[in-house]
């Protein structure tokens, strides 16, 4: 009963700040320019440590039931077969038939 | 659970008649929108294939049409979004201490940060649309090479069009939650809207935190 | 249970028996009355009777357009349709019938009505919620409607970009109504889901959950993960027509494929949305009707979520000549084939249940013999044109409409009339004439069989789907299809008229006419409006036919006990006893 997760303000406050942070980061990252596929490497990258941020300690994933974290986690597996599959088509539209 | 029969009524009279109890009902109401959340995903998910696949086919069409984007005031509204979600999670913790008056000015807060956002995104629509770059058909700027110019706006538009959509149902979910705050409906043991409304609130900053690297900051 | 977990203490509740009454004076038909009372009542055993009107509504006109498009095809030449107008008859007979019947006929229907009742819940999760959906299910149809009185649409169900971005009529009217539809289902779905998280009754563990409710937790699944993506594409579509964003435009430099991607993560996952619950149905009714426990129990429903998983690796059989790469043709040929796994072990398990069993051929359980026969044709023809080679020839011709017809209507429309039958005295306390149902399932089966076996031979001959005309040696085949449908469409009708004569002049049904375990038939005859008189115990199966009636019947004697989704409950054996 009554597991509601209460966070501290400070803890909250830590949070956006390091979401504030990271934010400046990834833009600092286009300064210097890295090269082709890593840039976007580093940008999503960053990106999924701040999204991971927000659904543990805003959306509080982290204390809550496992069964929501699963739901989480199976919407992000769909995404993917959604797009791995597709891209299976995408990206080798001009292939011959492949041989085995 | 140390109180008076007289409140506790009123931590009874929000349970519905086919919950047990208050717990019940909450983990209910909050799985149903982690369920919801999934949906959200999904929808958002067909727009991010669409932008995948373009990209994998046509790279320099992204590199070429990203300058076109601000992404000074792109950061700016990635801070606006996360100072929301902040304050949007303040806002559920003053409700579960029962700060009433805490929780109705997070929640101002947070209506006014997701205006500026809505302002900031309607100054760069206008100006984009004012130099004829408009979604697929009504493509009409001559500043860019890449022949398929008018495919990457028009999933710029598309991504950006669907989640404003959503920023606009937050406020108006967030302007509901004030009434009721205001009504004192909330209370320490009953606050499942505002968790239910920061929940949805949280995910349409996540898919900005994405939105923002992907559509801005390619170069 | 395992002596194991009898060390472990449990929280102990007193239960007794509770014999469900048989006539009871109030139920919840008529405990709340009035027109306003119905249309705003969030009781999900009403909002599902309202459901089952809409769609008996959409399936008539379903029905009759698809015996004007019979009637066309009477002759080789034109007959009294040109080729535009039949082009939007079977578009709106496909669309309407797909999106306005199939999809959402089984979970809003007997879903509804029943799924709290096997949970031993007074109501679904979010019960205004369920209403919402209805009245979103109510506006989206309002939508289409007005896309058939303003222009009409002819694309096909399918809404295949170019042509849906570029050709005349009222194409937006007609997506945005499936788009608004869409959330109809996916409020349905959450609300599912969560039902059966957090509603059991107390006992009513995974394990013991009926297998009807686990078709419906995976159709649930299904309809949460495909849906969104239907509406996205539909979304696209309607900016494409109404912008010309081009995304899927060729003409503007978009790629017509991607929509076929985008379309058939949906609706290959859909055709599951509208199978899967039929395979509950035909579960609890076959284990009724055989006196026998159910065989395999946890086969049958893992398969159900096996379904759900694999359905989503399969889209692309449907797109095998559209000009994806081959690497994804192979693939997707490949993985069509594993579906066809979960599905035979269904079968299998339901075969397996009747042998020696006391097999009782009342109407639901020809219903399921029906079933049986006609989607395995659809099974096996599926798995057919899922094999690449043979489909490069197939693909759009009758073969394929004669497939999806065995498995939708043969299999599911089947399936929703063994469930109506099955729990009509359910639902409204009578029974129909059980001589006539017999014989409106007899002209359906032989109707049904005229009416879609010849499309086979002529498909295999090379018979093109979507034609107004044809080449004259069709026409024997056509001719047969099309007194089949007629032959059809009179069973229907019978079926109509005997079950509303059945509500005024029908037998008192009686709490439990089939002699079920299962939880739903242990309350009146129609219910009352909160279900149980008591809250539900539940210590055995629901198809435990080995274990006499008492044990079946039993409530939690005071109030607020129990009822947690996670409580684990023991019942003294001295309490069983308790009359
Ligand atoms: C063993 C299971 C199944 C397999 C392997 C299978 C396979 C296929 C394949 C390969 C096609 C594409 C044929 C073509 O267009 O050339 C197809 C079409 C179709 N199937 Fe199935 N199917 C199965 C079950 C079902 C079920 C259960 C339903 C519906 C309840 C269904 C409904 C449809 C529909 C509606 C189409 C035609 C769509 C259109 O082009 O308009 N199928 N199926
Ligand atoms: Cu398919």
């Amino acid at each position: 009963m009554s597991g509601h997760h209460i966070s501290s303000a400070k803890f909250l406050w830590g949070i956006g700040i390091a979401l504030f942070f990271l934010t400046f980061v990834t833009v600092a990252v286009t300064w210097i320019q890295i090269p082709e596929p890593w840039n976007i490497v580093v940008a999503i990258g960053i990106a999924v440590v701040k999204a991971l941020l927000v659904v543990l300690f805003f959306m509080n994933l982290y204390w809550d039931s496992k069964f929501n974290s699963l739901l989480f986690i199976f919407s992000l597996i769909f995404f993917g077969l959604m797009i791995g599959i597709t891209l299976l088509d995408t990206l080798f539209r001009n292939d011959p038939t492949p041989l085995f | 659970m140390s109180s008076t029969s007289a409140t506790e009524e009123k931590r009874l009279d929000h349970v519905q008649h086919h919950f047990v109890d208050s717990e019940q009902q909450f983990e209910s109401a909050k799985m149903g929108m982690w369920v919801f959340i999934v949906t959200e995903i999904l929808m958002f998910g067909g727009l991010f294939v669409a932008y995948i696949v373009y990209r994998s086919w046509y790279p320099e069409l992204y590199l070429e049409a990203s300058t076109q984007l601000n992404a000074f005031w792109g950061m700016v509204n990635t801070f606006v979004l996360i100072g929301s979600s902040l304050t949007v999670a303040m806002a559920i913790r003053s409700a579960q201490l029962n700060q009433i008056k805490g929780l109705i000015y997070n929640l101002y807060i947070t209506i006014g940060l997701a205006f500026t956002f809505m302002v900031i995104k309607y100054f760069e629509y206008s100006e984009k649309l004012g130099k004829g770059i408009a979604p697929g058909e009504y493509y009409t700027y001559d500043g860019l090479e890449h022949e398929k110019a008018n495919i990457f706006f028009s999933i710029y538009y598309m991504m950006t069009g669907l989640h404003g959509v959503h920023v606009t149902i937050g406020i108006g979910l967030m302007i509901w939650l004030v009434v009721k705050a205001k009504k004192n409906v909330f209370h320490s043991e009953y606050y499942t809207p505002v968790e239910i409304t920061g929940l949805y609130w949280h995910l349409v900053d996540i898919i900005w935190i994405f939105l923002f690297p992907l559509l801005y900051l390619i170069d | 249970m395992a002596t194991s977990e009898a060390s472990t203490t449990y929280k102990k509740i007193q239960v007794r028996r509770y014999k469900p009454e048989e006539n009871p004076e109030k139920n919840y038909l008529n405990e709340e009355k009035g027109l306003w009372a119905w249309l705003t009542t969030v009781d999900h055993k009403k909002i599902g009777l309202m459901y089952l009107a809409s769609i008996a509504f959409f399936f008539l006109v379903g029905g009759i357009l698809a015996l004007i498009l019979r009637t066309e095809l009477w002759t080789p030449a034109r007959s009294f349709l040109d080729a535009d107008l039949y082009n939007q008859v079977f578009t709106l007979h496909g669309a309407i019938m797909v999106f306005f019947f199939l999809v959402p006929s089984v979970p809003t229907v007997l879903g509804n009505f029943v799924l709290p009742l096997q949970l031993g819940a007074k109501d679904v999760a979010f019960p205004r919620l369920n209403l919402a959906s209805f009245y979103i299910y109510l506006i989206g149809a309002l939508f289409t409607l007005t896309a058939i009185l303003t222009g009409g649409v002819d694309t096909g169900w399918t809404f295949y970009t170019p042509y849906s971005a570029t050709t005349g009529g009222n194409v937006i009217m007609m997506t945005l109504g499936v788009f608004i539809l869409g959330f109809s289902s996916i409020l349905t779905g959450v609300n599912f889901i969560v039902t059966i998280h957090k509603l059991r009754s107390p006992g009513m563990t995974w394990a013991k959950l009926p297998l009807n409710l686990w078709a419906l937790y995976a159709t649930s699944i299904i309809q949460i993960l495909a849906t969104p993506v239907l509406a996205i594409t539909l979304l696209l579509l309607t900016m494409e027509r109404a912008l010309g964003i081009g995304i899927f435009d060729p003409a503007l430099g978009g790629d017509p494929v991607l929509y076929q991607h985008f379309f058939w993560f949906y609706s290959h996952p859909a055709v599951y949305i509208m199978i899967v619950p039929g395979f509950g149905i035909i579960s609890e009714v076959v284990s009724t009707f055989s006196k026998k426990i159910i065989f395999g129990y946890w086969a049958i429903a893992l398969s159900s979520l096996a379904i759900a998983f694999i359905g989503f690796l399969v889209w692309g059989h449907h797109m095998f000549t559209a000009g994806q790469s081959s690497l994804a043709n192979l693939v997707f040929s490949f993985l069509t084939f594993m579906v066809g796994i979960p599905t035979g072990i269904k079968i299998f398990n339901w075969v397996a249940t009747m042998y020696k069993g006391s097999i009782d051929m009342k109407t639901p359980m020809v219903y399921v013999m029906i079933f049986l026969f006609l989607f395995m044709i659809g099974g096996f023809t599926g798995i057919m044109v899922g094999a690449l080679s043979v489909d490069i020839h197939l693909h759009d011709t009758y073969y394929v409409v004669a497939h999806f017809h065995y498995v939708m209507v043969g299999g599911m429309v089947m399936a929703f009339l063994g469930g109506i039958h099955y729990w009509w005295p359910k639902m409204f306390g009578k029974m129909y004439s059980e001589l006539w149902a017999k014989i409106a399932a007899g002209i359906l089966f032989i109707g049904f069989n005229m009416t879609f076996l010849p499309q086979f031979i002529m498909g295999s001959q090379g018979m093109p789907r979507r034609y107004f005309n044809y080449l004259e040696q069709f026409q024997p085949f056509h001719q047969t299809s099309t007194v089949g449908a007629y032959l059809m469409g009179t069973g229907f009708l019978i079926v109509a008229i005997y079950l509303t004569y059945s509500l005024f002049k029908g037998k008192k049904a009686g709490p439990n006419p089939w002699g079920s375990r299962a939880l739903e038939w242990q309350t009146a005859s129609p219910p009352p409006l909160h279900n149980f008189e008591h809250i539900p115990v539940i210590i055995n199966g629901p198809y435990d036919y080995h274990k006499p009636m008492s044990e079946f019947q039993l409530g939690v004697a005071s109030k607020h006990n129990g009822h947690h989704a996670e409580e684990t409950v023991d019942v003294p054996e001295s309490a069983q006893e308790k009359a």
